[in-house]
């Protein structure tokens, strides 16, 4: 073993092929995006460079209200990390801690996950619907027919529906990734917590969390980087209205090159929100220091 | 474990990217292919036209295979091979292989302004010096109007759009209320059913277009053809009284309540499943959506009318105009390596698909009809073409059919903020005249 991981011919044979693939395909599209940002273009005709004049007509002259969508992806972002990965810990730990029907409950909160956007955006739309929608409809029964709305139709209240079901979609997947590593803690370590007299949460604050901080930090991560470049369900959905209420850069960006034909301005959005992940990542690592142990 | 998790971060990283990317990364390398997908040489025996279409839902679907199952038996020499993408997804795909010079050599294009950027880089095929005479007294007059740039033909029109006032007489007679035929008898029906518990009318806001239709029917009332289309080609000015005055038309609706409470929440499709459940007395939309009223299914077949939008008391505009034109056509990539096929395949598929889809009402036919059996055609789609089209004074297309891309969604848009009240008419005619024609 020793042997083979000194051998650079070795090396190059197992690393080279996978080089070249991230290269043609990821490290190459990035370098022509970065390119196409910098022209004025339409996809079809030839490009006219105009330097950094899209990205001065993105947040100096804001032409199409980017920055109020960068905005509203930013707020996901930390509503995605304040209350989705929450629910999904809370769920994570009751489960690990081993309740009866362990098994279904797991399956059943992932569920979500598996099931396509467009499938859970219908299903969505069905429940906010302002006539037949279910949550209409209990609200009436339940005597608070006041507060029925036309959910994703108004724009006060679309980007609160829209994100509600964004974050019910993955708090499955967290919930897995979170028990995942809670089971794995050793449970001699509990053993001796509880003959010291430790009590349910003080376990669940001192030993399991503390734990499970490598994973959490990767949920942070998923979470946070999910919200910038949130998508399908919100373009199923709303497709950004109404009105660009619930317009995030995924969806202003879609629009621009596909609608309006501004391939390079489209571009110009790509790059911000792959330097923006880039940036969220390296802050996301420094703010939950090194690992304890290992 | 600190490497694992870098390493999950990075592959994220990167999947993220890829995302976000790959619709970027395909369009290098844009002249680089040829346009058609065989090997064989121009001069062999056979010839395999490639045709991209929309037709992917029945009876669409199957009716197209027909008209080109009867092409190719009569054909051996030159076989069409069809692929059909839904009508958002095809937008997308065409514009991409348009660009990566991958386009087929049929292809199906809406006209004026969504064409306009192929035209403009010289990716369609000029139809001028193969388009006989003949080929052309077969077609309505008009027929190639939104199809031709810069005084050339690039494209075989088959199917035209018109706007129509879907009435719903059953619901009209119920509470004695008149078909309105002027914009005051509009507001008293609306009050009137709004009194009753009606729904007057209804539109799919959602999806933006519905409400642009009605903004542009009532502007071509208020400022006649000719004013609408110096305005859409940046001769005459958004901000003219006409213009002004459509979008308070508009917010004069809206505010009596003629959408009922919100009018931004609902898709053009649930739009008109109310409508087709007898529940709107009114819905003012595009030709097509007749042939669902006429199905089977439909709960208001045969008691839907077909109406002249109400004309304008103070308008200029004729009241017999309106929106509509040329919209679907047949386009020949300019790569193609069998042009003159390639043209002759689209002109019968032009035709044969403007006589089917006349017959079954999914569209309105830019070429002679006169030798179909009439009484098979699609009660409603006849009414439309007799009551509207025969006999009109003129006709302005959709506008975001007439404008290019991004200035099609800023009207969009703009129409949305008159419908939701938050820009004020004048406001809108400024913003129009500005981002539209400002530039």
């Amino acid at each position: 073993m020793q042997n083979l991981l000194g051998d650079k011919k070795a090396i190059f044979l197992f690393v080279f092929p996978t080089f070249l693939v991230f290269t043609v395909i990821i490290i190459l599209p990035i370098f022509f995006s970065g390119y196409y940002s910098l022209l004025e273009w339409d996809g079809f005709s030839n490009g006219k460079f105009i330097g950094l004049g899209n990205y001065v007509d993105l947040f100096v002259n804001n032409t199409d209200g980017f920055t109020k969508g960068v905005k509203n992806s930013i707020v996901l972002a930390i509503v995605s990390v304040g209350i989705q990965l929450p629910i999904s810990l809370l769920l994570a730990l009751i489960l690990a801690r081993g309740v009866k029907f362990e098994k279904l409950y797991r399956t059943v909160y992932f569920i979500p996950v598996i099931i396509s956007t467009v499938v859970i955006g219908q299903l969505w739309m069905k429940i906010y619907h302002p006539n037949y929608g279910m949550l209409n409809i209990i609200l009436n029964k339940i005597g608070l027919g006041f507060l029925a709305n036309e959910w994703i139709g108004n724009t006060q209240t679309a980007l609160g529906a829209v994100f509600v079901a964004l974050l019910w979609q993955y708090v499955g997947y967290h919930m897995l990734l979170m028990y995942a590593s809670a089971k794995s803690i050793s449970t001699e370590i509990y053993e001796a917590a509880k003959i010291d007299g430790a009590n349910e949460p003080t376990l669940a604050l001192k030993i399991t969390i503390p734990l499970m901080k490598p994973i959490l930090r990767v949920c942070v991560v998923f979470s946070v980087i999910g919200s910038f470049k949130a998508f399908d369900l919100i373009y199923v959905l709303t497709n950004g209205g109404p009105l660009h209420a619930t317009e995030v850069p995924t969806t202003i960006m879609y629009t621009s090159i596909f609608a309006k034909y501004q391939y390079g301005y489209g571009s110009a959005m790509a790059i911000f929100i792959i330097v923006e992940c880039l940036v969220a990542t390296v802050i996301i690592q420094r703010m939950f220091g090194k690992d304890p142990v290992n | 474990m600190k490497r694992i998790t870098k390493m999950m971060v990075s592959t994220l990283l990167v999947a993220s990217l890829a995302v976000g990317l790959s619709a970027c990364g395909n369009s290098s390398g844009t002249n680089s292919s040829s346009g058609t997908n065989n090997g064989t040489a121009p001069k062999a025996e056979k010839v395999t036209l490639s045709f991209w279409g929309i037709s992917t839902a029945e009876p669409e679907r199957s009716e197209l295979e027909k008209i080109i199952k009867e092409w190719n038996d009569n054909n051996p020499d030159i076989q069409i091979e069809y692929s059909g993408t839904e009508n958002n997804a095809y937008k997308t795909k065409i514009k991409t292989a348009i660009a990566a010079g991958e386009a087929p050599d049929i292809m199906y294009s809406w006209t004026g302004g969504f064409a306009q950027p192929f035209v403009e880089a010289g990716k369609i095929l000029s139809l001028d010096e193969y388009l006989t005479d003949e080929t052309k007294d077969q077609m309505l007059p008009g027929a190639l109007d939104n199809i031709t740039y810069d005084g050339k033909v690039y494209g075989i029109t088959y199917g035209q759009m018109a706007g129509a006032l879907y009435v719903n007489t059953e619901l009209f007679d119920q509470y004695q209320v008149k078909i309105p035929t002027t914009f005051s008898e509009l507001m008293t029906a609306v009050d009137t059913f709004n009194q009753n518990g009606v729904k007057p009318m209804i539109t799919g806001m959602k999806d933006l277009w519905p409400g642009m239709w009605i903004y542009d029917m009532i502007a071509l009332r208020e400022s006649g053809s000719q004013l609408s289309l110096d305005a859409l080609n940046g001769k005459a000015s958004f901000t003219d009284p006409a213009f002004v005055n459509a979008a308070d038309k508009i917010q004069q609706l809206v505010n009596a309540g003629a959408f009922g409470n919100g009018v931004l929440g609902m898709t053009q499709d649930e739009a008109e499943a109310e409508f087709n459940q007898g529940k709107v007395a009114m819905l003012f939309g595009g030709n097509w959506m007749a042939s669902k009223m006429e199905a089977d299914s439909s709960m208001v077949k045969g008691k839907i009318k077909a109406v002249r939008f109400p004309a304008s008391e103070d308008g200029k505009g004729d009241p017999t105009e309106y929106v509509g034109g040329g919209s679907d056509a047949m386009l020949v990539s300019a790569d193609t390596k069998y042009k003159e096929q390639a043209v002759k395949a689209a002109t019968y598929l032009a035709k044969a698909q403007a006589e089917q889809g006349y017959l079954s009402g999914i569209n309105l036919p830019t070429w002679k009809y006169d030798s179909l059996d009439q009484s098979q055609i699609n009660p409603l789609a006849k009414e439309i073409m007799d009551n509207i089209i025969t006999g009109a004074a003129g006709s302005v297309p959709v506008w975001d059919i007439y404008l290019n891309g991004a200035d099609a969604k800023t009207h969009q848009d703009l129409v949305a903020e008159v419908f939701a009240n938050q820009i004020t008419p004048e406001q809108f005619g400024a913003q129009m005249q500005d981002k539209v024609n400002g530039n």
